[in-house]
């Protein structure tokens, strides 16, 4: 008999006896194991998102940006003081083949005025073919157009909206910026958030013409970024390249903007998460190793406590492999109700964040089961020691032990 | 042929200054069948010598032959198996596990043996029932009297169908009556064809015994049979020579040879003694005085 049921019993039975003891034993491996599953469970979750996004805000979308305004190795987009793309580079990409759309994103300063002032609102000149290369449609009015009115018109981020005036549907309101009044031709559907990504902005931005930009900056202004919107996702590598080539020209050789498709900026997004997870689970693994310590360190003194008892075994006839057994056994017993508690706990903790916050863990059953495995593992790494010390004590020197 | 067959087993203890003679020299044979009483005072060497035999220690020198194979340098594990299958161990202590129920702590030597749950349990309770404990199997340790656990540690110590028992002082922390109810179990295992080797300081229990082997300073000083229901002649004489205190000294099992034997007769004794232990100590066998 090397392995019983009533291995596991006894150490049920032992384990009861010693509640808080058990208790405090788990501890560091409850932790461990629900910060991998959690910490785990955030990162897929985020990532899933970002994806998700991707797909449908930037769907065969190439983001040509400034190579100083271009996503920095934090995954933030900064904005540069000087931007590399000027209006030729708009005009030129407007007229390549293959292309459905492509919109311009100039970064306004001012302030904009209406009922309230905005002064954390972001000013952005586009023209009309936004929506449709962002997929995004108005939750009120529409989107301005080159042919329409004045000019003067202008459509807002869903919180800009709210932050600009008190009204809950300012369509026809206005605002004042750069000293012109502007008038609220429509509002977008907010945009999902998700950490990392750019879409922050647009829920925060102020849209106008950029035909009425121009006139403000002496037909100047320098393009925080262009998208350009593909005609079917299989052209993508190409567009990019023609992009590429296309840019090399106006700009005399010089590389300085970066072309991004799709799945580059989900990659950029999720790298600093990446770099993230991983550091959080390093600091779950030295609170897992911590926690195998413990163990070892209570199983010791488990070990010289039931010294007497390990004599008594030994005279009715345990070989000092079933001692050795039936110590390992217990030390398994404890890491694994640790890394179920543990589970039980990162289970809880995904509801719970499901509930409070607008994070939604994915938690896979290949982490769960890789945790379950860590805490076997655990149990028997780090019981061995005091099992193989239980295991070698002569019998009689074990019933002498009081 | 002998089942137990010591010769000049020695055992030491520490080393250096600090070094204490437990077993000098000892030489024994016990037959099978044979319900031998070990008598001494405390420190000469008995509860060594029992776990010699029980094989939970090894002999310093001197060679250990069990069913006429050497047994003194056995491997731990051939050792744990020889004692699980022949040997069965009963403690003056009881040692029973206490978080363990009657029936389980009987089973305990059952599981180490391989034993399915259901047969282990089963086994117990029969082997609870012949030690007349069967309404108690479900009772702690701690919910019994002395008496009751020893006789549930008795359960332990057969169940396993050992060919030799060893008790090192069964009743020593019993009332007459636990005593006695111990004693007969032991009596009735004896008749049943086993081989009962125990320690006592009790000299009316060696009425229970067909052999009392006497010891004093790691030595065997006597050995002697005795019929069973007399005690035996030399614990006689220091059972009767002494005057006795009171009644419940005799009936706690408290050891009468030294605890109120008179210095000059301890002396007297010894000096008797000594030369003959000497004499012995040169020859492999030993004396007996019918």
């Amino acid at each position: 008999m090397s392995f019983s049921p009533g291995h596991i019993k006894g150490a049920i039975v032992t384990m009861r006896a010693n509640r808080w003891r058990s208790l405090l034993t788990m501890f560091g491996i409850i932790v461990g194991v629900a910060s991998v599953i959690v910490i785990i469970g955030i990162s897929q979750g985020v990532k899933r998102d970002i994806t998700n996004q991707v797909n449908s805000y930037s769907k065969n979308v190439i983001t040509v940006s400034s190579r100083a305004a271009s996503v920095s190795s934090f995954g933030f987009s900064t904005v540069p003081a000087v931007s590399t793309l000027t209006n030729q580079d708009v005009k030129a990409l407007a007229h390549l083949k293959g292309i459905r759309a492509s919109v311009p994103l100039y970064l306004l300063s001012g302030v904009a005025t209406g009922d309230r002032s905005y002064p954390s609102g972001v000013v952005i000149a586009t023209n009309q073919n936004l929506p449709l290369v962002l997929n995004q449609s108005l939750a009120y009015g529409a989107f301005f157009n080159d042919q329409n009115s004045n000019g003067f018109s202008a459509v807002l981020g869903n919180n800009a909206a709210r932050a600009l005036f008190k009204g809950s549907i300012p369509l026809g309101y206005s605002f004042t910026w750069g000293g012109q009044q502007f008038v609220v031709d429509g509002v977008l559907n907010k945009f999902n958030v998700t950490p990392f990504s750019n879409n922050t902005i647009y829920n925060d931005a102020i849209f106008i013409p950029d035909i009425v930009a121009s006139q403000f900056n002496h037909g100047s202004s320098s393009v925080f970024q262009i998208l350009v919107k593909a005609k079917s996702s299989a052209q993508l590598p190409s567009l990019a390249k023609q992009i590429s080539l296309t840019l090399l020209r106006t700009h005399s050789g010089q590389h300085n903007f970066s072309v991004l498709l799709p799945s580059q900026i989900a990659s950029n997004s999720t790298g600093i998460l990446g770099l993230l997870t991983e550091l959080t689970i390093g600091i779950a693994v030295i609170s897992l190793f911590v926690g195998g310590v413990g163990i070892m360190n209570v199983m010791l003194v488990s070990v010289t406590e039931r010294m007497h008892e390990i004599g008594i075994r030994k005279a009715v006839g345990a070989s000092n492999r079933q001692i050795l057994m039936q110590f390992l056994i217990e030390s398994t017993t404890v890491s694994v109700a640790g890394g179920l508690i543990g589970i039980i706990l990162a289970l809880l903790v995904d509801v719970g964040l499901r509930d409070t916050t607008n994070l939604s863990p994915v938690i896979s059953w290949q982490v769960v089961l890789i945790s379950a495995l860590i805490s076997i593992m655990i149990g028997i790494v780090f019981g061995s020691v005091p099992a193989f010390r239980a295991s070698k004590k002569e019998p009689i020197d074990a019933l002498r032990n009081d | 042929m002998a089942l137990i067959n010591l010769e000049d087993v020695s055992k030491l203890y520490g080393f250096g200054d600090a070094t204490t003679l437990a077993l000098d020299e000892v030489s024994l044979s016990i037959n099978k069948g044979e319900f031998v009483a070990i008598m001494g005072p405390s420190g000469c060497g008995k509860s060594t010598l029992l776990n010699i035999m029980g094989l939970l220690d090894r002999p310093t020198h001197g060679s250990y032959k069990l069913s006429n194979r050497l047994v003194e340098r056995l491997s731990p594990s051939r050792a744990a198996k020889l004692r699980r299958d022949t040997i069965g161990f009963i403690f003056q202590s009881y040692n029973l596990l206490p978080r363990l129920t009657v029936l389980e702590n009987v089973a305990l030597p059952l599981a180490y043996k391989g034993y399915s749950l259901t047969r282990r349990l089963e086994l117990a309770s029969s082997m609870l029932e012949r030690v007349g404990m069967q309404n108690r199997e479900y009772f702690y340790p701690s919910q019994l009297s002395g008496g009751q656990i020893q006789c549930a540690a008795i359960a332990r110590a057969l169940v396993n169908d050992p060919t030799i028992i060893i008790a090192d002082e069964p009743t020593g922390n019993l009332d007459s009556n636990g005593s006695r109810l111990v004693m007969e179990l032991l009596s009735e295992i004896h008749k049943m064809g086993n081989t009962v080797i125990f320690v006592t300081h009790n000299p009316e229990l060696t009425r229970y015994a067909t052999r009392v082997v006497y010891m004093h300073d790691g030595l065997v000083v006597q050995d002697e049979t005795s019929d069973l229901g007399q005690v035996a002649k030399t614990a006689r004489r220091n059972l009767y020579s002494v005057p006795r205190k009171s009644v419940e000294d005799d009936l706690a099992g408290v050891s009468l040879l030294m605890k109120v034997m008179p210095e000059d007769d301890k002396k007297d004794e010894l000096a008797e003694e000594k030369p003959k232990s000497k004499r012995r100590k040169r020859g492999t066998t030993i004396r007996r005085r019918s």
